[in-house]
């Protein structure tokens, strides 16, 4: 605070009549700390700090993908911008309010120069913004599970959000110098960006990407190749629409002077060249990568071996073969017969086709021993990774683990279940309603299974044994076990379990 | 003071503030009919949170509706600043009215939540704005406590449908269960907004002393 003053005293001492840039900076630093001080800011800039530690700590997000990670850290910066927005016309309406504009008249600044001095104000709140997004970022990318790697491009989104909506505001308190109109404009802000009431939002490419922030989160991460965003064009267009906005508030102002009208032009036409380009679309160049990667991925993938199984993945993904590979491990050890050593191949696949948004299925795949794996980990798809190894392990195929609809359901779900711990709530995780008695749909990463009623309760009354006693008895029995023959009621029979168990009917 | 009062409706309803009522107004008409020119067909959320802006919008506006550039000159008039403070609300709550019936007509009808929760919910809204800045023109001495009332409300509005507890809903969806309990809370909402109004509604006389540290 001290130390501010004395470099303000530093600073506007040297300036010669004239040249008002050390006057205008000062200024600016006036006006830059009295925003950050202000109580609308000050709850922003909490709540988006306990937003990030809120978002980052979340148990599924132990395993981020840093190429949507980048894209995450946009939507926190939007409320310090509608804040930004509130305290900068704020500050620009301060000497009409206090009717002091007459006494700033007569001073050596111009309006001109205060209001760039209101519009350079904005800069260390957006930098206060920058350090938040690092943060975040960075957080992310030293998590053990994180693959992947980000784009600078889509992690300067959030601080020029915050640059041009405090510009906006200046440039409001110039246009309509009113107090509610600042207010008004942050509803507007609100319920289209925020809200998602924008006209095109939802949309991966074209006028969607007018919006500040383009999120167009979807539920499979997509290897950085195939995302097709024009990140580097929007954050242009943002940084162009910044100025442009900031040199217009000057222009109002009354400062005419031919440099402002050049540098006018010059932003507008940067705001134009990324506006236009970042409209036109996902290139043809993506679109057939992306193509490539769902219907013939082994051509971009990496394979390598880990015990009994292959693996092969998008390069990024290579570090999490350790992952896949434990979980396989784990279901094979407690599998029999041929099942235990038997040679697996898990192939990472994506269905790309449908754009970033897009939640299409798999197709659950007809290679005998082949296992999909997705590009998203942690939380509920290590169960169902589980669910899809044990599957194949039974029945030969992910295709034939579908059509599942007999006794051998009760040994996929109990190989699958077994060794993780708490296997009761990994059960409720993978069935579809959450739920642990009657019938359901249990997920996997390709086609879902089914599980009956009887089948719930045999498997439940197994998990709530000793692992090993049941272990030895499925590897005892593992041909009839594995056999299409067998029914829920002879498997829990063969198990051990006392349950009265219907006629085996899978829902249609 | 019953002769008074229809003598202070022209220049009471003079010194509103319509022009920033009026821009209020606009946007939460536009809000709600941009996109029903535009033929957009908004899902049944989207609908809602178009009319929950709109009324904001308008609350926002209510919020300037205390202020008085001549406070300190009208505040030892014989007409205390209640009976005033009420007669303009009751001048604008017509248009008000008229307002939010527009609103609720350019509302496409497919989609259109029920009507009269919709209603309370601006009313609440309206009801907090008003509280607002009674409450501020009570505790300060400011000619126009609007741009503090309305930054409050707006505050409140945003953070609301993230810091409510899910215990006691507000910001529901008409096909939710709880959307009747929800309008149960709406209603107590308005009931405390109305009763810090009206607690708040006089002069601060006793510690209004606009002059009091000056030197005469």
């Amino acid at each position: 605070m001290t130390a501010l003053a004395t470099e303000t005293r530093r600073t506007t001492a040297p300036a010669a009549p004239g040249n008002p840039r050390a006057a205008v900076l000062a200024l600016a630093l006036f006006e830059a700390r009295r925003l950050l001080l202000r109580l609308p800011v000050l709850l922003a800039l909490a709540g988006y700090a306990a937003w990030i530690v809120w978002r980052t700590l979340q148990p599924w997000d132990d395993y981020p993908v840093l190429q949507d990670a980048d894209r995450a850290t946009q939507g926190g910066p939007l409320f310090v911008g509608l804040a930004a927005l509130l305290g900068a016309n704020h500050a620009v309406l301060r000497s009409r309010r206090r009717d002091t504009e007459r006494h700033l008249g007569v001073l050596v600044l111009s309006q001109g120069h205060r209001t760039a001095a209101h519009a350079l104000s904005v800069v260390p709140l957006a930098l206060l913004t920058a350090a938040g997004v690092a943060a975040q970022f960075t957080w992310e990318a030293f998590k053990p599970g994180a693959v992947g790697t980000g784009s600078a491009a889509e992690l300067v989104v959030g601080p020029l959000t915050v640059l041009l909506f405090g510009v906006l505001g200046v440039l409001l308190g110039r246009l309509a110098p009113s107090a509610v109109a600042a207010p008004l404009l942050v509803v507007v802000f609100f319920l289209l960006f925020v809200g998602a009431a924008f006209p095109f939002a939802g949309e991966e490419s074209g006028a969607a990407w007018f919006a500040p922030v383009v999120s167009a989160a979807g539920t499979h991460p997509f290897p950085s190749g195939l995302l097709g965003r024009p990140a580097g064009w929007h954050a242009l267009y943002l940084a162009g629409l910044a100025l442009t906005a900031a040199l217009l508030a000057v222009l109002l102002s009354g400062a005419r002077t031919r440099t402002v009208q050049a540098a006018l032009a010059a932003a507008l036409t940067l705001t134009v060249l990324g506006g236009v380009v970042q409209t036109s679309g996902v290139p043809a160049a993506t679109t057939a990568a992306r193509q490539r990667a769902s219907v013939t991925p082994e051509k971009d993938q990496r394979c390598v071996r880990r015990g009994t199984a292959d693996y092969c993945a998008f390069p990024e993904w290579t570090p999490r073969v350790g992952d896949w590979a434990r979980v396989v491990r784990r279901v094979q050890a407690l599998a029999g017969g041929t099942a235990h050593g038997r040679r697996l191949l898990v192939r990472q696949r994506v269905e790309a086709r449908y754009g970033l948004d897009g939640d299409a299925a798999l197709a659950p795949s007809t290679t005998p021993y082949q296992v999909t794996v997705g590009t998203a980990w942690g939380g509920n798809r290590i169960p169902e990774f589980s669910t899809a190894v044990a599957a194949v392990l039974v029945a030969g195929d992910e295709k034939a683990a579908g059509e599942l609809c007999d006794g051998r359901m009760v040994t996929v779900m109990w190989l699958s279940l077994a060794w993780q711990s708490d296997p009761e709530a990994r059960l409720r995780n993978v069935r579809l309603d959450d739920s642990l008695t009657g019938s359901a749909v249990v997920l996997a990463p390709t086609e879902p299974l089914t599980m009956t009623a009887g089948q719930t309760e045999v498997v439940r009354t197994l998990l709530d044994r000793p692992s090993y006693g049941v272990a030895a008895r499925v590897k005892a029995h593992w041909t009839e076990l594995t056999s299409p023959q067998v029914t829920t009621a002879r498997a829990a029979e063969i198990l051990g379990v006392h349950a009265k168990v219907g006629a085996d009917r899978c829902a249609e | 003071m019953r002769g008074v009062i229809p003598a202070l409706v022209v220049p009471v309803w003079r010194t509103l503030p319509w022009r920033t009522l009026g821009a209020a107004g606009a946007v939460g008409l536009l809000a709600v009919g941009l996109p029903r020119l535009s033929g957009a067909h908004p899902d049944p959320w989207t609908a809602l949170a178009l009319l929950r802006s709109a009324a904001l919008a308008f609350a926002l506006g209510l919020a300037f509706l205390l202020d008085d550039p001549a406070r300190h000159t009208t505040t030892p008039v014989p007409t205390g600043r209640a009976a005033r403070t009420a007669l303009r609300v009751a001048l604008v709550a017509p248009v008000a009215a008229l307002w939010w019936t527009a609103v609720l007509l350019l509302a496409p009808g497919a989609h259109r939540p029920p009507t009269g929760a919709v209603t309370l919910e601006a009313g609440a809204t309206c009801a907090l704005a008003l509280a607002a800045a009674t409450v501020a023109v009570h505790r300060t001495d400011a000619p126009r406590p609007g741009r503090p009332a309305a930054t409050a409300l707006l505050a409140t509005a945003l953070l609301a449908p993230l810091v409510v507890s899910d215990r006691w809903v507000l910001f529901v969806d008409p096909r939710d269960p709880r959307w009747a309990t929800a309008h149960e809370h709406w209603a107590w909402l308005l009931a405390g907004a109305v009763t810090v109004g009206c607690l708040t509604l006089g002069e601060p006389l006793g510690r209004f002393r606009p002059t009091a540290d000056r030197p005469t």
